[in-house]
């Protein structure tokens, strides 16, 4: 248990005098689930990409499976790594069947085509665990947000990931399949161990499968494991007098009275 | 079938096929990158700035193949790093270099004696005036084009669908992009000598634009796109041979065709399927 799969020390981004994040530390093992939560603006999706080695920080570290991120030890580190990123940032104009675009995930794809590789199995798989195997011929582009949003998720999925990366994954998705998608997160992690970090705004949908919540606004504020309370001043320090926005319920791992949390 | 026969059969057709087949080849296979990276307007711009290095292989009696491919090079990685961080945004950054390119050109080309260059030709394209050296230079940067095609195809597929993921992926997305500029510049001169400057955009977004109604993977669309490539510069240059019309914008009309008979196609199969589905 010693080796964590994530470690983030001394994390900062931005401009120093009003960092995007500021002094980050982190650190998850293998088969841990964790939500993030915050307000709009308060560097969740930041977080995200300075773990994707999509943005380099400006001061500390992020070290995957033990070894740090840099330049050089990125291209083999990431392939340990699944990444989703918030969907509208993606507008998708190729003509493209469904089993293709989670072939786009497993870690040969971008090989010269000499290279053909037979991953039909894995892409099977991760069509499987989203319930999109009978659309696999399908184009991506007919289909509706919420069937885009599997078919991404898939993708991510695919190379079986010691880390998961997914930036509000539940978007365009209803509230039966976002249990759904929750499940299966929360059974990769126990069965697989696989190590997720979610970024979500609805605290109350994902309490019942995480393990832990951050509390991101710039720094994290706290860090509520399974059971635990977050105390009232967190809130009012993450969101401002707007605190009754946040929707809670007896269930919610910050809210909820130690006691009824026993299950 | 007679005036096929004599198509074939006719020296100049002989000579001007070869370079033809392999230009439509390599810009079929482009011009898949350049509609999903949405490059048309790019392949515009150094088609037209490519004038300047006409222009410059004319004024100081450089070959002319060779000194327009390195210019069009350079100009197309300058595109690359436009300073977007800046607001100067993609297609400003085309247009000025365009103009200003084009300009450079003009200026240079009519400083040069009159019977140097075929000015029409550079402007419209004409296969017919091959030369040997030329032809091995285009050898050379057709198996160029293709074989990066072969290396980095699916890279940049994916970059095109989503570059995040890509990145994320661990994918190099910036040097990738780079390349790909670079790849498309090449193209670019390859295809002046058939199509000319002011067509050039035709050889390498028609074929892709007439596949793309079609194909459903990348495998899909670039062979259909070659298909198409191929028989539009046939029967364009077919038609040009009958008619004494200028090769390159023939082929491209006839590219134009094809387009217009796929999209129709495609609108009737359409139709057809909500009918079935109706039933």
């Amino acid at each position: 248990m010693s080796n964590p799969i994530l470690r983030i020390s001394d994390l900062s981004f931005g401009p120093e005098k009003s960092p995007v994040l500021d002094q980050i530390n982190l650190s998850l093992e293998a088969g841990h689930f964790m939500g993030i939560i915050g307000p709009n603006g308060a560097g969740k999706s930041t977080l995200l990409s300075a773990i994707a080695g999509l943005i380099q920080p400006s001061s500390g570290k992020v070290e995957l499976f033990g070894k740090p991120l840099n330049q050089f030890s990125r291209r083999k580190l990431l392939k340990k790594v699944g990444f989703l990123n918030q969907m509208h940032e993606h507008d998708p104009h190729l003509p493209l069947r469904v089993r293709d675009i989670v072939a786009m995930g497993t870690t040969g794809y971008a090989a010269p085509l000499w290279k053909r590789s037979n991953n039909s199995d894995e892409i099977m798989w991760a069509l499987e665990q989203v319930e999109m195997t009978d659309l696999a011929e399908r184009d991506f582009r007919h289909l509706s947000g919420g069937q885009r949003q599997r078919v991404r998720l898939a993708r991510a999925l695919v190379r079986q990931p010691g880390l998961l990366l997914l930036d509000e994954p539940s978007a365009a998705l209803d509230s039966k399949r976002q249990d759904k998608l929750y499940a299966l997160l929360r059974q990769l992690c126990s069965d697989r161990g696989m190590t997720i970090i979610m970024v979500e705004h609805d605290i109350a949908a994902i309490t019942a499968y995480v393990d832990s919540v951050a509390c991101l606004n710039r720094r994290i504020h706290y860090h509520a494991m399974q059971g635990e309370q977050i105390p009232d001043d967190i809130w009012h320090a993450m969101y401002g007098d707007h605190i009754h926005i946040v929707a809670h319920d007896a269930g919610c791992i910050g809210c909820a009275h130690p006691t009824e949390e026993e299950q | 079938m007679e005036m096929l026969n004599q198509f074939f059969a006719s020296p100049v057709m002989q000579e001007s096929l070869p370079p033809a087949l392999l230009i439509s080849v390599v810009t079929a296979s482009m011009s898949v990158m350049v509609l999903a990276h949405r490059l048309s307007f790019l392949t515009v711009g150094v088609s037209h700035a490519s004038l300047a290095g006409l222009g410059l292989a004319v004024t100081l009696s450089l070959p002319l193949l060779p000194t327009a491919t390195v210019t069009a090079l350079l100009i197309t990685l300058l595109l690359a790093n436009i300073p977007k961080k800046q607001g100067i945004t993609d297609d400003a950054g085309i247009g000025m270099l365009f103009a200003g390119s084009m300009a450079l050109g003009v200026v240079l080309i009519s400083t040069a004696s009159r019977y140097e260059v075929d000015l029409f030709g550079l402007l419209f394209g004409n296969i017919l005036t091959i030369s040997s050296s030329e032809m091995q230079w285009l050898l050379l940067v057709g198996a160029l084009i293709l074989g990066s095609m072969v290396l980095l195809a699916r890279g940049w597929w994916s970059i095109a669908f989503d570059p995040t993921t890509a990145a994320a992926a661990g994918l190099p997305v910036p040097t990738m992009r780079m390349l790909l500029y670079g790849v498309i510049g090449l193209t670019v001169v390859m295809c002046v000598k058939l199509a000319g400057i002011v067509l050039t955009t035709g050889l390498l977004v028609l074929p892709a634009a007439c596949a793309w109604f079609w194909g459903r993977s990348l495998a899909g669309l670039w062979s259909l796109s070659v298909i198409f490539s191929l028989t539009g510069t046939l029967i364009g240059l077919m038609v040009s041979y009958h008619r004494d019309w200028p090769s390159g914008a023939t082929v491209v009309m006839a590219l134009c065709c094809i387009f217009i008979i796929s999209w129709g196609g495609a609108w009737l199969r359409q139709r057809v399927q909500k009918h079935k589905e109706q039933e």
